[in-house]
């Protein structure tokens, strides 16, 4: 455990170790075994349902506003203000232009809130496995994101078992879902549960750190919430037309307690609605210019989800946190390799 | 005495309380019983309702008998207890400091001094938009002395344990420089935000020019720096440019959903909201408080730091004190700002249903008199005639004060019905 002190006397406990000891452990070496498992699976799958592997840019003048205050990563472009990713949605959107499927595993950057270091599931550094289809429905998003899942976890107990056990998961709990659908519950109904719970959520906002725990340690098997409220996530997430002032999206839940695994939505892709949604999210569309400029001259209606790729891997390896799933982690705050 | 000026603005009566403190509330002790008082202040006063309203006392004060129970003894106006919670931050005064602009006047050694004051006294402090723009955040650069950082940590050095606080503004332009996400995520604001004591400002306009975005006269320098970012005008030929900001555009939804994503976001800031004196305000002021805000600051068509057309000075905007009586009593915290430096106009602000009153203008000049003591003086004195005036109306904390404390010509009570008036029998005549 390692102590960082702040020079404005603030202090954060960051749990990681020495890089010598981090890299030659066994625990890594597993880790990234079935990790290698999991990539290898979710390239299998997505080829085989036909969908085009892009990559995609890591800078540009504009990147995902995200949301939960990160923050993002400014870089001096001969002169002009860019930005390193923080997801590839504003490229897969545009990507659909040339590809009807497509998918990439991108790294993503977001300098999130100190308060995350603990959380056991943030790094500022990560991959995300981003899917985006033309015309698709989001409940066609949530097809292909329990298949692909799915089809990871299959491949992970395989061809990784060793590495399993070696981590000491229970492969049991992951073969004990594999056949059955990924349930699904409405944001309003996670709310009123964890309401029954005790737990103080608020029904406008994201489920909290501490009300998503609560909701994932009593599952047994991966979970969506639906329908978050208007005001909880960025401007391309559709609004419902049946139920305005609810969002047409989804987040992925991986039981145990580990937590979200990943989110995703029907996209906007009207180009008024979509002005009038950055305006509600406090962005300033000036700075969306090449984005913009095609989303005017039509986009394809899609849908599409990202999974974080090393949140993936700590759910099946069974760990006790998302960083011991990188090489070179990254905690918010932290300097380190 | 540096040159900072405030013309039309009651420049000599501030920096007179900034050396003299309480002293400054009275007559010049030489004048006792050689010259007659009262003239004067009244014909000044502007056509805002706030500058025409006395505050009355009435004869029968049952709040006075309550406090004479309570206390054993006849009350006098030192038991008036001022101490506020502000949109979430607790403040020994319903006081705050009004965010201090970019500009040179608000800039480095001033703007720091009131920012220390602010901070020794316990007061909340409003961090404008455009600081992180104009002056750059100093995390990595020293934080030089017009940086958000060095205003943070100016303010924090001598911060008292469980006062004050710091809100943050962000203005359409502002969300480029993410300035929000960026002061959430900063080391040096961990202890403001683990303390409930930071929150985060959503200004939607100007006081000084509704309608308008923020406006600052630059150098040829700095214009060559920021004509990538800004709209730069050579109103002053080639030396001085207008630099101006978009106002951004709002609708009924765009803001609710706005302050709904603060509070999504940044779960553990408080959420203010900054209007400006427009029509609708009322309107405004009651979806801010519906979607979450923890405070709403209404800033009055008043001068500032920055540049206003003279159009817009002398003819934009409701009076301050218009804007409060079609907002009502009886909402959430409501903050207000423009042209507060004494106590009548401060309790009057109260007693139609503010929370707490801005100083802007007053603070810099009272930080400018005295870079050490000005503004603490100020206070001090600001204090005093608060708790004189609140005691007279027969109250002992600001939240006691009713509208019936004002008294107005009858031809300037709004005719709307005020929107924040639910629950309380004080409809305006």
């Amino acid at each position: 455990m390692t102590t960082i002190h702040f020079a404005s006397g603030a202090s954060l406990a960051a749990a990681l170790p020495d890089l010598r000891t981090h890299l030659s452990s066994p625990r890594t070496r597993s880790a990234i075994a079935v990790q290698q498992a999991i990539l290898q699976a979710a390239r299998e799958y997505l080829t085989g349902e036909g969908f085009t592997e892009l990559l995609t840019p890591i800078m540009g003048p504009v990147t995902d506003p995200g949301a939960r205050g990160s923050k993002q990563v400014d870089i001096d472009y001969y002169g002009h203000r860019y930005k390193l990713m923080t997801s590839a949605i504003l490229y897969k959107q545009a990507s659909l232009l040339s590809f009807g499927k497509i998918f990439c595993i991108a790294p993503n950057v977001r300098l999130e809130p100190l308060e995350t270091a603990n959380t056991s599931r943030h790094l500022t550094e990560f991959h995300q496995l981003d899917v985006e289809i033309a015309g698709a429905s989001r409940e066609d998003a949530m097809e292909v994101a329990q298949g692909v899942v799915t089809h990871a976890v299959h491949r992970a107990l395989d061809k990784a078992a060793d590495h399993l056990d070696e981590l000491g998961r229970s492969r049991d709990a992951l073969a004990v879902w594999l056949d059955d659908p990924f349930v699904r519950i409405t944001h309003r109904e996670t709310v009123r549960r964890l309401h029954e719970l005790g737990h103080a959520q608020d029904p406008e906002t994201e489920i909290d750190w501490a009300g998503e725990r609560l909701l994932s340690e009593g599952e047994k098997r991966p979970f969506f919430v639906t329908d978050y409220p208007k005001g909880s996530r960025g401007f391309y997430d559709r609004e419902s037309a049946i139920e305005p002032g609810t969002l047409s999206n989804f987040d992925l839940i991986a039981p145990e307690g580990y937590g979200e695994l990943g989110s995703g939505s029907e996209r906007e892709f009207d180009y008024r609605r979509m002005v009038a949604r950055m305006r509600e999210t406090g962005e300033n569309p000036a700075k969306y210019g090449w984005y913009l400029e095609l989303v005017r001259g039509g986009i394809p209606s899609s849908s599409g989800f990202g999974i974080g790729v090393q949140r993936l891997t700590r759910y099946v390896a069974g760990l006790d946190a998302v960083w011991q799933t990188s090489m070179f982690p990254k905690l918010p705050g932290v300097v380190s390799a | 005495m540096s040159t900072l000026r405030a013309d039309g603005f009651p420049e000599t009566e501030i920096r007179l309380r900034a050396r003299e403190g309480a002293a400054a509330a009275f007559p010049q002790g030489t004048d006792y019983g050689a010259a007659l008082f009262g003239g004067g202040a009244a014909q000044r006063a502007s056509a805002d309702p706030l500058g025409l309203a006395r505050l009355v006392p009435p004869v029968f004060m049952p709040q006075r008998l309550e406090k004479l129970v309570d206390l054993g003894r006849e009350p006098l106006y030192s038991d008036v207890e001022l101490a506020t919670d502000i949109g979430g931050l607790r403040s020994p005064l319903p006081v705050y400091l009004s965010a201090l602009g970019s500009t040179r006047a608000a800039s480095a050694e001033v703007g720091e001094a009131a920012s220390r004051q602010a901070g020794q006294l316990g007061l909340p402090m409003v961090l404008g938009e455009n600081v992180v723009a104009h002056g750059g955040y100093g995390r990595t650069d020293g934080a030089p002395e017009r940086s958000m950082l060095r205003r943070l940590r100016v303010y924090s050095e001598m911060l008292p344990e469980g006062l004050g606080g710091v809100a943050v503004q962000q203005s359409t332009e502002d969300a480029d420089a993410e300035v929000w996400n960026l002061v959430y995520s900063d080391p040096s604001a961990l202890h403001l935000l683990e303390s409930g004591r930071l929150a985060f400002e959503l200004k939607v306009g100007q006081g000084a020019k509704p309608g308008l975005g923020g406006m600052t006269l630059v150098d040829p320098s700095t214009a060559a720096r920021l004509h990538q970012h800004y709209p730069l005008e050579p109103v002053h030929g080639t030396g001085g440019f207008l630099r101006s900001s978009s106002p951004g555009t709002y609708t009924e939804e765009i803001l609710r959903q706005q302050i709904r994503l603060m509070r999504n976001n940044f779960p553990r800031a408080q959420v203010w909201v900054k209007l400006p004196p427009a029509r609708d305000v009322a309107a405004a002021v009651a979806l801010a408080w519906q979607a979450g805000a923890d405070a709403v600051t209404v800033d009055g068509a008043e001068g500032g730091t920055g540049w206003a057309p003279n159009a817009f000075l002398n003819h934009v905007g409701l009076p301050l004190g218009e804007c409060l009586l079609r907002i009502g009593r009886g909402g959430g915290a409501l903050l207000a700002s423009g042209r507060m430096w004494e106590g009548a106009r401060c309790v009057k602000a109260l007693a139609l249903g503010c929370r707490a009153v801005g100083l802007g203008r007053a603070a810099l000049l009272a930080a400018d008199e005295d870079r050490a003591d000005g503004l603490k003086r100020f206070v001090q004195c600001l204090a005093l005639e608060m708790r004189l005036l609140i005691s007279a109306l027969g109250r002992y904390a600001p939240r006691d004060l009713k509208s019936e404390d004002v008294w107005l010509p009858h031809n300037l009570w709004s005719p709307a019905a005020p929107i924040g008036a639910a629950g309380e029998a004080e409809r305006l005549p």
